[in-house]
């Protein structure tokens, strides 16, 4: 079998120093994106666990699978877990979910809880879309702009790159500074017409890496564009896939000249991490603490 | 209570076929809501508004640019596709050239035994737009008359004029009731029925619609709790947009678009010369935003509507590509905002992505809710 450059490694982990059973409030948030899925578990508030794999064409299942994975070896199960909200594009989809909440509430939440609570802009580059968030001090989106039905700038293109470059996905983002000069970004940001002009730069005798350059400053770019419309306030960071991409961070840093906020945990985690601190307000809701 | 506008909605070729068959009367389609439609009614003429049917089309590519908004893309696909074959005429009163490009294509593929293009003034804030388009209207009174065959008064048009403003006088006492704080209709059934209003014989929607608002503040929903919302922006008949959005716990109170209240909102004063106080009501009503420069005087009406209605939230929907509400829309979005009023900004296609825009208007209404899970 060929190699699938863009095969990004699944992950999961767990906090060293947790002890569930003695929690008064289990929750959990499910986020089924288009190309990613994770689950991430609370402890009375505390990350506890979580998992990052890939959606399969079944939402419910891939749901199903994200939630298992984070609660392996943890000695927890499903049924422990007191209150799960869904979210992402198949958030409606999460059999064991209590609620729905949309990704772009659940990611402001989970950024405010991932980057403390000063943080105002939030760009969450996702597998299929991209959105531009800005927050208040609690994590309450205050205003988003989300781009139309297009791949450009998201973690889907970036797959396809690393596929045509033939240049496993992790390494992307050092190899794209690897040129001598920064190139003139590809005039696309279409997958499809950036793949097509990018096969004609390697004809022309391009090398990889400064295909990728084009590319990835092209994504940066395009992200700038909707970053510039709703307007960038400190604190400013980025979330999903792409976050962890320096070719198209350090782009996207150099194009506004602001700094994002380095991220303490997996950035693809902020939309389930998001839904399960609603969860645990919800939870406290019901008991009548809130 | 209100199904007879749905019906009519969806059954509007069945309508005026029938109207046809009923009266052996004369139909015209028109484009856009500058049509007096005062005149036609004067000539005893049905007018019926073209609108699209929101399917997705291949008719249409050779004739009209793919960058032309898919509105007017929608609606020359009706009548390239037949479905508008019972009409007499077609009519156009200038707007945007994108909707006028329908026009002219459609009278070149499908010819008709009347067909007219009234070149409505664009500055209507001219103080010699009156009067141009008063002597414009002379003449298409002329050429109707001579279509016809037959002569029209000034008491006809004075009937024309009565049959057109009781239908307004209606049509607003029915968006009145949504100021209530617990609306006693839902904002798709105001568009079916503003809609509706715009295809059939005003007739039979008058008679209908005044036994609807002696009934309809009686009717009790429980709309109280839900956020209420504005819709505006360009022409607008996707119901299945506003169904959507009425299903996540928000309600329409209120609207602007030219299928909506810009449709109804100014009557003809009966006083004077009838084709001078039509010309007037047609040069002074709120204005398309092809029209309404240099001063964007829809701005202001804009704001009292989201006062009056009470407002919590507006939805700026556009048809892509329609560049005159485009060139509106930051402006209206800011002052919205001064206003306290958030926007959310979206685009129509032909077919609207509903699960990406269901997110989006999701995420607006939690932005908009009061819950507090924070």
């Amino acid at each position: 079998m060929e190699k699938e450059y863009w095969r990004w490694p699944e992950s999961r982990w767990t906090a060293p120093d947790i002890d569930w059973k003695s929690g008064d409030i289990i929750s959990a948030g499910v986020d089924v994106g288009s190309v990613s899925s994770q689950a991430v578990v609370m402890v009375d508030g505390q990350l506890f666990c979580y998992s990052n794999i890939r959606t399969g064409s079944d939402s419910p299942e891939s749901a199903q699978k994200a939630m298992d994975k984070a609660l392996e070896e943890t000695g927890s199960t499903l049924k422990d877990v007191h209150y799960t909200v869904g979210t992402g594009y198949g958030r409606v989809n999460v059999p064991f979910a209590d609620r729905a909440i949309t990704e772009i509430a659940c990611h402001a939440r989970g950024a405010n809880f991932m980057y403390g609570p000063s943080i105002r802009t939030i760009l969450d580059m996702g597998g299929q879309d991209c959105k531009a968030i800005h927050c208040d001090n609690k994590g309450k989106v205050t205003n988003f702009l989300m781009n139309d039905k297009c791949a450009a700038g998201t973690g889907r293109g970036m797959e396809v790159f690393a596929d045509l470059l033939s240049i496993p996905i992790e390494e992307m983002g050092s190899l794209s500074f690897k040129v001598e000069e920064e190139p003139e970004p590809v005039s696309s940001t279409c997958v499809v017409f950036a793949k097509s002009e990018a096969v004609g730069l390697l004809r022309k005798g391009w090398p990889k890496e400064k295909v990728l350059a084009a590319y990835s400053s092209a994504m940066a770019h395009r992200v700038v564009e909707l970053l510039e419309r709703i307007g960038i306030e400190k604190e400013f960071a980025v979330t999903g896939g792409i976050a962890k991409n320096e070719g198209v961070v350090k782009r996207i840093e150099a194009e506004l000249s602001i700094k994002a906020l380095e991220p303490q945990h997996d950035t693809q985690i902020a939309g389930a991490l998001g839904g399960a601190l609603f969860a645990k307000a919800l939870v406290e809701k019901q008991r009548g603490l809130r | 209570m209100m199904e007879k506008f749905k019906e009519w909605y969806e059954k509007r070729h069945d309508y005026a076929q029938e109207w046809k068959n009923k009266t052996g009367g004369k139909v015209v389609g028109y484009f856009c809501t500058y049509v007096p439609e005062e005149i036609l009614y004067a000539a005893g003429v049905l007018p019926v508004r073209i609108l699209g049917s929101h399917e997705p089309q291949d008719v249409t590519e050779p004739h009209i640019f793919g960058m032309y908004c898919p509105f007017c893309r929608d609606c020359l696909a009706q009548g390239l596709k037949g479905k508008y074959d019972y009409l007499d005429g077609i009519m156009i009163a200038q707007s945007c050239l994108h909707i006028r490009q329908t026009y002219t294509s459609w009278k070149i593929h499908k010819p008709v035994d009347f067909s007219y293009y009234l070149p409505m003034p664009n500055n209507v804030q001219s103080k010699r737009s009156l009067p141009y388009l008063k002597g414009e209207l002379e003449v298409f009174k002329k050429a109707v008359e001579e279509w016809t065959g037959k002569t029209i008064t000034d008491d006809d048009l004075n009937k024309g004029i009565e049959i057109m403003n009781t239908s307004r006088a209606l049509t607003r006492k029915l968006y009145d009731l949504r100021k209530e704080s617990n609306p006693p209709l839902s904002g798709l059934e105001a568009m079916y029925a503003v809609v509706a209003s715009q295809m059939v014989d005003k007739k039979d929607y008058n008679e209908t619609l005044q036994e609807l608002l002696e009934k309809l503040p009686r009717r009790q929903l429980e709309n109280s709790s839900k956020i209420r919302l504005m819709i505006l922006g360009s022409e607008d008949d996707d119901t299945e947009f506003v169904e959507m959005v009425e299903s996540l716990g928000a309600i329409f109170v209120v609207d602007d678009h030219c299928t909506g209240s810009r449709y109804f909102w100014n009557e003809v004063s009966s006083n004077g010369n009838p084709l001078e106080a039509i010309a007037a009501r047609y040069v002074e009503r709120v204005p398309c935003p092809s029209k309404d420069w240099p001063e964007r005087t829809r701005i202001e009406h804009i704001k009292k509507l989201a006062q009056d209605w009470k407002v919590q939230g507006a939805v700026v929907i556009q048809q892509k590509f329609c560049d005159p509400h485009e060139l509106d829309i930051p402006a209206i979005i800011k002052s919205l905002k001064e206003e306290g009023i958030p926007a959310q900004f979206l685009e129509f296609d032909v077919t609207v992505p509903i699960g990406q825009f269901k997110t989006r208007v999701e995420a607006f209404l939690e932005m908009l809710g009061e819950e507090d899970l924070y």
